[in-house]
């Protein structure tokens, strides 16, 4: 537990001890000398109160010698003594009872001393008036009958006992000063002995721990300043490499922040040609919109031109319907006049104009169904031409669907280039935006690395003066090592 | 004249039949001509895409799209029967005859004109009416066409003349008197003989 404790602690602890001795040694002695003081104090009362109660009975005697002298003589001169003990003895008795207010058995002794005393009083003046007004036999009369000798005796004898009380009072007081001095002697001359060897050891137990520990930390001190010094002698070169770093950063932030401007510049321009091509992008969507409708208008007709068509191939099967009865009637109109030409044969010669009539029918026949074999083909041509135009038409319908749904595509797309360009001018404005704001930060993270720059300089320098530092404490360390631990110095 | 409709304006269908109607009239008003003696008249007809003519005088009548009933029995050629006028007369296939595939159906019928049978072939082209110098005449038919002798030579090509009568004498037809069959002295006379 000893170990764990500071230097602070230890002197704290140690100084503690010896003060809590020398404060337990003062406090014995003050209270010592207190008790002495108060001892004297009290032997200085009682000497006080014997000497009340010896003027109070030198105050009685006068008045009774007074007393006496005016008895024999008759003069008013003798009475000097008895006037002025009058005038003190009752100041006196007062005082001594004042004194001794906090003795019970005093106060008593002088509460049953006061009605003597004015007993006594009483029978001084009784006896001086007798021998004033009848003369000295009616006061000698008074006197002998011994009322106050007798009364003088008592106030002796309780004078006398109040006396030996305070004598006895001071012979006690006297030995308590006489113990307490004893002990106050021997505390301070054993308290002080014991004080000393207790700082001694104290001082001794402090002195040998700290230079044990002072000692191991003097060494992890050198050896820390060992490591300082090379640390800051590392950090001298890594400050002196981060400072021609620091240099080469800003060179290049310098590049960085022109090239930054360029590239504001260039957004600018890209921004300023998306506008452009924006505005370029709704005309054409526009336009994309007017050809559309075109398309949509050429669809209908187309498709009112493939319905034409079907209704014209329709009738030109009808027409072949028609024609196929054509035929047929040609046919059976040839077969009718072949028929007739062979029995106009054979009516013989009356048959010959019948004949030439057949004939012609038959000849008509054949001209109608040659005609209506070219009609056929007039009408398969039609039929074909219209199949053709109609496929033509329908493939015109499907390549204008196409058209259309290409150009709905390309409106389509128009619109999300138009999209894409309003988005492209946003993001390049955002890009200059943000570009002069890179520019700012990057002017700001030149002049913080200028500054870094310049800390790395300082702190080179710092690192110089630490290394220094770190030396000096190294010798430091040794100086202190050697005064606490010279064994220990190689 | 259908040129010179056309160029006044007129379609040329219209023009055609404008011509039609205008040869037909015109027919009518013409004299009779007298070389009518000197020519033949034929039908050119078509059996198995080989191409015949029959001579108009040996037929009686031509008939198109006829219901030939089946009848059991009889010759191979016998199609069956047919009603022509209230009369009830065999049909015979010319296809089979000459020795060509038949067809399920021939759909013209031609009727003797000397004996009471119907030959059935598969197509009528045209009437041909031809003067006596295009017809090559020999005495007597081959072996590998019994049924041929005269040959026609008219709009650029030679066609076969089928000799009817041979055909009803194979078939075993009684020929009736009161034909219309041509005489040698016809021949003669349309040969210039």
């Amino acid at each position: 537990m000893f170990k764990n404790w500071t230097v602070g602690r230890r002197l704290v602890a140690g100084f503690g001890v010896a003060g809590l001795t020398l404060v337990l040694i003062a406090f014995v002695s003050y209270r010592s000398i207190t008790g002495l003081i108060e001892n004297d104090g009290w032997v200085e009362h009682s000497n006080q109160v014997r000497l009340q109660l010896a003027t109070l009975l030198s105050e009685l005697k006068d008045a009774e010698s007074g007393q006496r002298g005016y008895l024999l003589t008759g003069i008013d001169i003798y009475l000097e003594p008895y006037d002025g003990a009058l005038r003190g003895i009752k100041g006196t008795l007062a005082e001594a009872v004042k004194l001794t207010a906090d003795n019970p058995s005093q106060q008593r002794r002088l509460a049953a001393l006061s009605p003597v005393i004015d007993s006594k009083l009483a029978e001084l003046k009784e006896t001086i008036g007798l021998r004033r007004t009848q003369g000295v036999d009616a006061a000698l009369k008074t006197v002998l009958t011994n009322v106050g000798k007798i009364t003088m005796d008592q106030i002796r004898a309780l004078i006398a006992e109040a006396d030996q009380e305070e004598v006895d009072l001071l012979k006690r007081r006297a030995e308590e000063a006489r113990t307490s001095s004893d002990t106050a002697r021997a505390i301070i001359l054993w308290g002080g002995l014991l004080g000393t060897i207790l700082v001694a050891a104290i001082g001794w137990l402090i002195t040998a721990s700290l230079s044990r520990q002072i000692g191991t930390a003097v060494g992890d001190v050198q050896s820390s300043s060992a490591e300082l010094q090379a640390s800051a002698h590392q950090q001298a070169t890594g400050a002196k490499e981060q400072s021609t770093a620091m240099t080469e950063i800003s060179t290049t932030i310098t590049e960085l922040l022109a090239t930054s401007r360029q590239i504001a510049e260039s957004a600018r321009r890209v921004a300023q040609n998306a506008e452009q091509t924006a505005g370029s992008a709704r005309a054409g969507h526009g336009t994309v919109d007017l050809t559309h409708e075109s398309i949509a208008g050429i669809r209908r007709q187309v498709d009112q031109i493939v319905a034409h068509m079907l209704e014209l191939g329709k009738k030109s099967q009808e027409i072949g319907s028609v024609l196929d009865i054509v035929s047929e009637l040609a046919e059976q109109t040839n077969i009718l006049a072949i028929n007739a030409t062979i029995e106009a044969a054979g009516a013989g010669e009356s048959g010959n104009r019948f004949a030439v009539v057949a004939d012609e029918i038959r000849k008509l026949a054949d001209r109608v169904g040659g005609s209506a074999k070219e009609i056929r083909m007039l009408i398969d041509d039609v039929r074909s031409a219209v199949n053709t135009t109609v496929m033509a038409t329908e493939a015109g319908s499907k390549a204008v669907d196409a058209g259309s749904r290409q150009f709905g595509e390309v409106a389509a797309s128009f619109k999300q280039i138009a999209g894409l360009v309003s988005t492209t001018t946003e993001a390049a404005r955002e890009i200059e935006l943000s570009t002069k704001q890179q520019s700012t930060a990057v002017e700001q993270v030149n002049v913080a690395i200028s500054s870094v720059a310049q800390a790395s300089t300082e702190m080179e320098t710092s690192a110089g003066q630490t290394s220094q530092t770190a030396s000096q404490l190294a010798d430091l360390s040794r100086d202190l090592l050697r005064i606490i631990q010279p064994h220990m110095m190689v | 004249m259908s040129e010179l409709l056309r160029r006044q304006g007129f379609s040329p269908m219209a023009a055609q039949a404008a011509a039609l109607r205008d040869a037909f009239d015109r027919s009518f008003a013409d004299p009779a001509r007298p070389d009518m003696a000197l020519q033949e008249d034929f039908l050119a007809i078509r059996i198995d895409r080989e191409a015949f003519v029959l001579r108009l005088s040996e037929i009686a009548g031509l008939h198109a799209d006829k219901k030939v009933a089946w009848v059991p029995g009889g010759v191979p050629a016998l199609l069956g029967i047919a009603a022509f006028r209230g009369a009830i007369l065999p049909v015979f296939s010319l296809a089979l005859l000459l020795g060509h595939a038949a067809k399920p159906s021939p759909r013209w019928l031609a009727i003797a004109a000397t004996a009471p049978v119907a030959l059935a072939f598969d197509a009528f082209e045209h009437h041909l009416r031809v003067s006596a110098e295009t017809i090559h005449r020999r005495e007597a038919s081959t072996k590998d066409r019994p049924f041929v002798r005269d040959f026609m030579s008219a709009q650029q090509q030679g066609r076969p003349i089928l000799h009817l009568p041979s055909i009803l004498d194979a078939l075993g037809m009684p020929r009736r008197a009161g034909g219309r069959e041509r005489s040698d002295t016809d021949v003669q006379k349309l040969d210039g003989r």
